[in-house]
This record gives structure tokens, sequence and C-alpha cells, in this order.
């Protein structure tokens, strides 16, 4: 023991080696791959946008009749006459054009003020709270990885196309897959056997090694369960004026998402990402771009949908983990600010605008009010997309906007999870 | 070899030589300043951008070589949990000059003072680009080496109000940085001399005076314990006593890490932790005998550790390398596997080839570093002990071999 104890001790520290460990939950069975249980058509899709940095929301649905705005930011805001009225005193960048054909066609419903109480101006702190829905008590889970646990064991229900995990997806039973925009393949080699009994999840497996296993056996099942439709053409969009439009990092992820919801893939909930918004320095053209590539690649992917059986069963949620301090900084950039507007865009009850505008005259230590808990907009996602209690997944909660039409129950995973050995 | 240190008693763990035996042969980086660019549109631009290009890949070819090298693996390692913490990226420094000279600055003080080191920190000219002190002046500072300052590096959230970042960011002004060298100086017109307040004192402050007296705080003590609890034991559950902060009240690095080897959570397997990408793929090229800038098609590596999303000297941003459970999903299963057939093929096996099949399964637990297999990967790994390249490849995509409980 003692051999094994320095020896342990040298191995952490110096980045080497292992040992088995605690008790856990150990899993169920591998849901059945795609192929065998299409997602119905009518069955709600989430598609949630992430992007990291903090987006300047005042830059992006723009208060262009405020002399506030232009007085705070007199080198970097946008012309009266760059943006696309709304109503309501309010503009979307320039560049926004395709979100603002989506706004007159009554698919987008933009949310305005949108945090969370004390609102944290830190990235990490405050990505942490929108990423685990849980502003006042820290949780490691995730708002989606908490509805995850209460759905049967499947590594298709919610996928990040990502390379590392976000925290919304990690559950504390079970969390999200995540697939690269490349795809999935098992390599050649050993023998598909030999990994899948890797794969096995032991009684006595920590939470790490337990996770280890289920990464690999969420990759057997996944690759098999993907890869027929990743060879698939993107479907193409049913607007023609989406058709040419250049491609880009989150457009190429949200190919990919497109291709799987037209295969039916029994996915639930995807994550897609775009980062770069953390404009300290010379903000107006890099935010512009930014935010143009947003509007431009969820229309697009919203006109692939449309062409395909489940044209009306797909929600996009694009947030950030806070907007951008009212007025500029020395560097034509921002620092970190409080609330910003969230898009919502496809499936909606009613586009428009949803929660008040926070007034550039009434500043909470130079930064905007909250008007709108972001726990709003989640819970009606949980509720009316998802068909799960808000007040199971998110902790002290339980209102929500009207932004959905209710959709009645949970379709699938209707199966309680199976469960061996002992927790 | 790594398993001849492993009937390390915990003193020689400590005993750091004066020079590392493995890198003596390794050469250092051949890095020049290059000057500010050109013009983009001008002919010279691509040999400019190439050399950039070229000088950044030399960078990464030799940490990885050198954490691959090193036969004292404990500074090594320190290195790169100081490159996590101060995250910076050569993304946005660019350059490999300055970022070479921030590695040293971890390395010199891998297991020094940490008021010294971040004094040589609050200088530093590729932290600085990174969190644009360039920009930051005067007239109107910016806050965010002033904000990460406090948050990630030395206090932690919560131990800052909003009005110490404002005035800690005008403490730092007025400092400029050559990007190409990473040379720094202080302008006095730029930098506010003037009387700020924060976090209980009031004076005329610089960056290091500044960085001395933060450091100083209580926070700092429980800020730097929690990260090498967070990096080294448990990055899910707390620690459980304050010994590592105690052992850091003079600020000595050597000392933190001293309580950690002595910490009895070092020898509970529940306080686990993933291998991060690098930390995985440098463990097994010293299992495999190999140096990753001689490999054939060497850039394979570093496509493969992009996409498994660790590059080094490319953090995702500036609070550093995500933690154990995001390195454990379906794409980083599937490029760990491509990854171990690259460098399974290209590796040395006599160790394994050398043991009778039947010894084999036992032998490459001694081998990679793993204290004992479960009874799932024994089996698997009995199944093709004839075969020894089979046989690595399964164990280096063991749960065991991939997580470090």
């Amino acid at each position: 023991m003692t051999e094994n104890f320095s020896r342990r001790q040298f191995l952490k520290l110096t980045g080497a080696g292992a040992l088995a460990g605690a008790t856990q939950l150990s899993l169920g069975d591998v849901a059945l791959a795609a192929k065998n249980r299409p997602l119905p058509a009518r069955v709600p899709i989430v598609v949630i946008v992430t992007l990291y940095g903090g987006n300047d929301g005042l830059n992006t649905v723009v208060p262009y009749l405020d002399s506030i705005y232009y007085s705070s930011r007199p080198s970097m805001s946008v012309a009266q006459n760059a943006v696309l009225p709304l109503g309501d005193g309010l503009g979307l960048n320039g560049s926004m054009g395709a979100f603002a054909s989506l706004w007159n066609a009554g698919q987008l419903a933009i949310v305005r003020g949108v945090s969370y109480p004390n609102p944290s101006l830190s990235h990490f702190t405050s990505m942490a709270i929108w990423q685990s829905g849980s502003p006042a008590v820290p949780l490691s889970s995730g708002w989606i990885g908490r509805w995850l646990d209460t759905q049967a064991h499947d590594p298709m229900l919610a996928i990040s196309l990502s390379s590392v995990l976000p925290p919304l997806m990690a559950g504390v039973r079970q969390s999200g897959s995540v697939l690269p925009v490349s795809g999935l393949t098992l390599p050649t080699g050993a023998s598909e056997s030999s990994y899948r009994q890797l794969a096995t999840t032991l009684a006595n497996d920590g939470p790490l090694q337990r996770a280890a296993t289920l990464a690999l056996l969420d990759l057997l099942s996944i690759s098999a369960a993907t890869s027929g439709a990743m060879s698939r053409p993107v479907p193409p969009p049913v607007n023609p004026t989406l058709v040419n439009v250049t491609s880009s990092s989150l457009s190429t992820q949200l190919d990919v998402v497109a291709k799987l919801i037209s295969a039916n893939a029994p996915t639930r909930v995807w994550e897609v990402s775009l980062g770069g918004f953390d404009t300290h320095a010379d903000e107006v053209s890099q935010q512009s771009a930014l935010v143009g590539e947003v509007a431009t690649s969820v229309a697009r992917f919203l006109s692939q949908i449309n062409g395909t059986p489940h044209a009306n069963d797909v929600t996009v949620m694009v947030y950030s983990e806070f907007g951008r301090r009212v007025a500029a900084n020395a560097s034509l950039g921002t620092d970190h600010g409080t609330s910003a507007p969230v898009f919502l865009a496809g499936n909606l009850k009613a586009g428009g605008f949803y929660g008040d505008q926070p007034s550039l005259s009434q500043l909470v230590q130079n930064n905007l009010m909250v008007t709108t808990d972001f726990r709003d907009i989640y819970g009606a996602v949980l509720e009316d997309l998802l068909g799960t209690p808000v007040a199971k997944i998110l902790p002290n909660w339980s209102t929500k906007l009207p932004l959905f039409k209710p959709y009645p129950v949970a379709p699938i995973s209707a199966k309680p999870p199976k469960r061996r050995g002992h927790g | 070899m790594l398993f001849e240190g492993l009937s390390s008693s915990q003193a020689l763990i400590l005993t750091v030589p004066a020079t590392d035996s493995g890198v003596v042969t390794l050469s250092a980086p051949v890095l020049n300043d290059l000057g500010p660019p050109p013009a983009s549109g001008s002919s010279q631009y691509a040999a400019y951008a190439s050399a950039v290009a070229t000088q950044n890949k030399q960078l990464m070819y030799w940490w990885l070589d050198r954490m691959v090298l090193s036969q004292n693996p404990l500074p090594e390692r320190m290195t790169w949990f100081w490159h996590g913490h101060w995250a910076t990226s050569l993304g946005k420094v660019r350059y490999a000059l300055p970022t070479y000279q921030q590695n040293q600055t971890f390395r010199r003080y891998a297991l020094a003072n940490f008021s010294d080191m971040a004094n040589a920190m609050v200088l530093d000219g590729a932290l600085l680009l990174w969190l644009d002190a360039n920009l930051n002046v005067k007239k109107a500072p910016n806050e965010n080496l002033a904000r990460e300052f406090m948050e990630l590096f030395t206090l932690g959230v919560g131990n800052f109000t909003e009005s110490d970042v404002r005035a800690v960011a005008k403490g730092f002004t007025g400092y400029r940085v050559v990007p190409s060298s990473g040379v720094v100086s202080l302008s006095p017109l730029l930098h506010e001399s003037s009387t700020i307040q924060f976090l209980g004192t009031t004076g005329s402050f610089d960056a290091t005076s500044i960085a001395t007296y933060i450091v100083s705080l209580a926070a700092c003590e429980a800020f730097i314990a929690a990260r090498l609890w967070f990096r080294f034991f448990d990055s899910a559950n707390p620690q459980p006593d304050t010994s590592i902060a105690n052992a850091f009240a003079t600020r000595d690095t050597a000392g933190a890490v001293n309580a950690m080897v002595h910490h009895p959570a070092l020898a509970d397997p529940r306080h686990a932790q993933a291998k991060s990408p690098v930390e995985w793929f440098v463990g097994a090229c010293r299992a495999l005998g190999l140096q990753p800038s001689r490999l054939s098609g060497r850039d394979f590596i570093l496509n493969a550790l992009g996409n498994l999303a660790q590059v080094p000297f490319y953090p995702p941003n500036v609070g550093g390398w995500p933690d154990g459970q995001g390195w454990l999903n379906t794409a980083s299963a599937q490029y760990r596997l491509a990854l171990t057939h690259f460098v399974v093929a290209q590796g040395s096996l006599a160790p394994v080839e050398s043991l009778s099949p039947r010894a084999r399964p036992d032998g490459l637990a001694m081998w990679l570093g793993v204290d004992v297999w479960s009874w799932r990967t024994l089996q698997v790994l009995e199944a093709v002990q004839d075969d020894p390249v089979t046989l690595t490849t399964l164990a280096l995509n063991a749960p065991e071999y991939v997580v470090n409980a």
C-alpha cells in the first residue's frame, strides 16, 4: 500500500497514471440507433446558439432614436441610416438583413433586457450561470443536462457541435454528446467488440471513468447512427436569397445540424457556438460581421429545414453571457456589461418584442438594468418545447414567457432509465 | 523512463536538480524579432506571415518535445499548470518570441515565490498583449487586465468589486508592448500616477506594486490553493481542508506543492482527473519512446490536438483549459483513438514485446503508469495479449489510463 500510495502521488503530480474508484450509477443499455427510431414530424426541436465573449446588445438591436446611445459611444455607434427598423425606436444592425426578413415574417422574437439578478461581469461566472440555469446556487450540471437526466439514456437526445462538452449539456446521470462538424468515424484497428467491451461501465467506476466509458460507448452508437446522414448533401435552403451565402464557422455547424434533422435524427436539443464577441477594442466592424454571420447562418438554416418534414418543428435560441457597457472605452470598444437581447427564431407562437427595453437614462453602475430573467425563456423552452415542468429543472423557478404554443406531453423516451449495479 | 520514478519517495518527487538531464540535448527554439509586419498587400507580406507561422510551429514542437523528454516531470508539470493559469493565447499574441519568453518565466517561477511570479507577469509582454494593455491609457482605462488579474490570476471572483476593477485598471495604465519582441516599457504620460483606492489601500501605484499588494491579500492563499486542487486533484469537488493554502502562506509555490504531495486526498481515488489531451499524448510518447518533433507526418499531431481542443500555447480563453469531464466526450474518444493509431505505429513496443504474452497486461499497467486495470479492461487486454499493437492501442484508451484516479 505504501508503494501504491507514493506511486499514485507521483503519478497525479507528474501527469501519468490511474486507479479505479468509487461506487456510481451504472448505465442502461444504449438506446437504439437513429435510423431505427426516427424523430416524428411535429416534435419540437431546439437549437441553441451560444455566442462566447459577451455580445454587445446595443449594437445588435440598436436604440437608434435615443440620443443617449449616440452620445455614449460617439465613434462606435451604428448610424441611424444603417439600422433596419423594427419599431419601438429599435433597429437591427445593418448586417442582420436576414433577421429583418424573419422579423417581417413573424418568425423572430426578440426578448429585451435579458440577464439575471445582480449580473456578474465575469465571462466565466456569467456563462456558468447561463449554462447551469442557476444564478443563486452554483450548480455543476447544466439546464439541458438536468433535462437529459429526466430522460432514458440516449446519446442522440442532445448533441453539441464542438470539441468539448459545453457545461449546459452536462447532466448528473447522463450528458449530451459531442459531434464534430466532420462527423464521427471509428478508426479501424482494434476490433469494435474490444472497444465495446472496454466501454462497459462497472459499478465501482468513479464518475470520470464512467464518463470515459460512456463517451466510448456513445461514440460507437452515434457514429453508426449518423454516418449515413453525414454523407448526404446538405438540404438546400427554400429561400433562394439564402442559397449562395458565404460559408462561415456557424453555418458549417448548422449545415451538419440541418443534415441530421432532415435525416430524422432523434435529437431534441442541438448546440452550436460562435466566439469572438469580447470586443474590448475596435468593435464596430468585428461585431457587425459577427452578428451578420449569426443572422445569415440562422436564417439560412431555418430555410433549409423548411424543405424537410420538420419545417415547423425547429426553434433557434441565440444568447451570450452578457451584453456590454453602454459607454465606449478609449479603444473604440466596450467593456463587460449586463443585460442584452435574446433571439428566438422559427417555431413561435408570435414574433415580436418580449420584455422591456432597458432605459439608457436609468443605468445601474453605468450598466443596463435587467428587465427579463433568462429563466423565463428557459421555462418556455423546457415546458412548451421539451415537455418537462420547469420546476423540475430550474431551482426555485416556475414562470415562463408565452413564446411558444405548448407542446402537450413528453413524446419520446417514455421508458424509465434502466439501472444496473447499485448507486 | 517514467517507470523508474514510480518507486520514488515523496522527497524524491520534490528533489529538482538544477539541470534536467533529459533535455540537455534539446536545443531552444531559434526565434528572432521579426519586427512590425509589412503592409498586408505588399510583396514581403507572404514571407513575413510564413516566418511567423514557422516560428510558432517550432515553439509548439519544442515544448511538446520538452514535456516528453524531461527527466524531472514536476517542474515541467508545474510549467504546464502556470500556462493554464496565466492562460495566454498565441492566437492573439501572434508572435512566438514573447510567448517563448513567457514560457521561460513560467518555468523559472514554476516552484518559486508566487509574488515574484506575479511581479514578472504584470510586465510580461505576451500577457499584456493578450489583455489589451497597449490600449489601457490614462485618458480612458481598459479594464481587461485589471479584471482578469484579480478574478483569474490572484484573488478569485467575489473577492473584489467593480470599483476595484476600475481603480486597478488605472494603476495598470501606460505600459506599452512591442508585439514582435514582447519588450515592455512604461510611458509616464499615459500612466495614471495619481492616488487610487482599491481593496483597502490608497496610494499611487504601478503594475508591480499593485501585484505585490494584491498577492499579499489573504484571498490569494485560498484562491491559488483552490486552483492547484482543481487541476491536480479534483475539478468537481472542493478541497476538504486548508492545508495547501496554509502551506502557501509565504507565497512559496514549492511549499504548496509539498503540501499537495503529503495530502491524504492524493491517495483517495474518489478524487479523480481526466487526463487532458496534452497530458495523455505526452504520457503516450514517453511510454513509446517517441519525440514528437521527429515523428513522420508530425503535423498530424497538431491537427489531432486541435481536434481535441488543446494545442499548447492556444488556450481557448483567459480562463484556461476546460476541466476533466469536458475532455470525456464522443468526439475526444474518437480523436484519441486516431492519435493512438498514429503514435503506436511509430512507437517502440519493445517493453511489451519482451514480456511473455501472459505478463503483458500487467506489464503495460506498469509501463503506462496505471495503478491497476479493472477486470473489464483486463478481460479486453488478455483477449489480445498476443498482439502488442492492438494491446497497446486498447490500453491507451482504457478508462484507467484516460482518467487519473
